[in-house]
């Protein structure tokens, strides 16, 4: 698809920032994100293409999000569209989540 | 499928392969030159944007690899040559492009043709 995910060659934002000394990862949920991967993928429920389809799938969104927010993005496309988990479920969660840091 | 702690630690450090280990008789060789097919699937497609119509020359096979455009959409592997092609800045940015400047890109065998 002509999407957000093919930048190459887009002007308009600005350097690339090389960090010194570079952590692997900048916050702790990051590399929650980043241990999710095998066992989410090792279901068999999608392939490499279909992960990445579902990252460029994000839209505008894509812009304003760090790399591993991409990769949870699509974690939560997949496993709703292969029927893994239900959108009521995603909800559910996410209210417990917000109840439990008010 | 199943995978314990030391199964997911070793398929971490050592990443995964799109490569596919059959044989399929390549389309080009190096030298040769090839356009870029001008393709715009809403479906996924790994043809960069900026080399579609654009032509330039086999540097290199890396082998045969899955086909991410059927692969993304559950069409199978369609298992095909990728090869590293050579384009001049010129060819690709224009004017802007500067004059020593090339790029070298991954490209799938379906994503292009001979280039008279």
């Amino acid at each position: 698809m002509n999407g957000v995910h093919d930048l190459g060659g887009m002007h308009g934002f600005g350097s690339i920032v090389v960090e010194k000394d570079e952590p692997v990862f900048h916050h702790e949920w990051e590399r929650r994100v980043f241990g999710m991967f095998l066992p989410v993928f090792a279901t068999g429920a999608f392939n490499i293409d279909e992960f990445r389809h579902a990252i460029e799938r994000m839209g505008p969104d894509y812009l304003q999000t760090s790399y591993y927010e991409h990769w949870l993005a699509a974690f939560e496309t997949l496993l709703e569209e292969k029927g893994m988990i239900s959108a009521g479920e995603f909800s559910a969660r996410r209210a417990r989540i917000a109840g439990e840091n008010a | 499928m199943a995978i314990n702690v030391t199964q997911a630690m070793a398929a971490t450090l050592a990443g995964a392969t799109a490569r596919v280990e059959v044989s399929v008789t390549p389309r080009f060789q190096p030298g040769d030159r090839v356009r870029m097919r001008n393709l715009n699937p809403p479906s996924h497609t790994r043809l960069p944007r900026y080399i579609k119509g654009k032509v330039g020359v086999i540097e290199r096979d890396h082998g045969v690899f899955v086909y991410p455009d059927t692969h993304a959409a559950g069409q199978g592997e369609k298992p095909q040559h990728v090869y590293v092609v050579r384009f001049t800045g010129k060819e690709l940015w224009g004017p802007q492009g500067g004059a020593n400047d090339e790029l070298l890109v991954d490209v799938w065998d379906d994503y292009m043709d001979p280039a008279s």
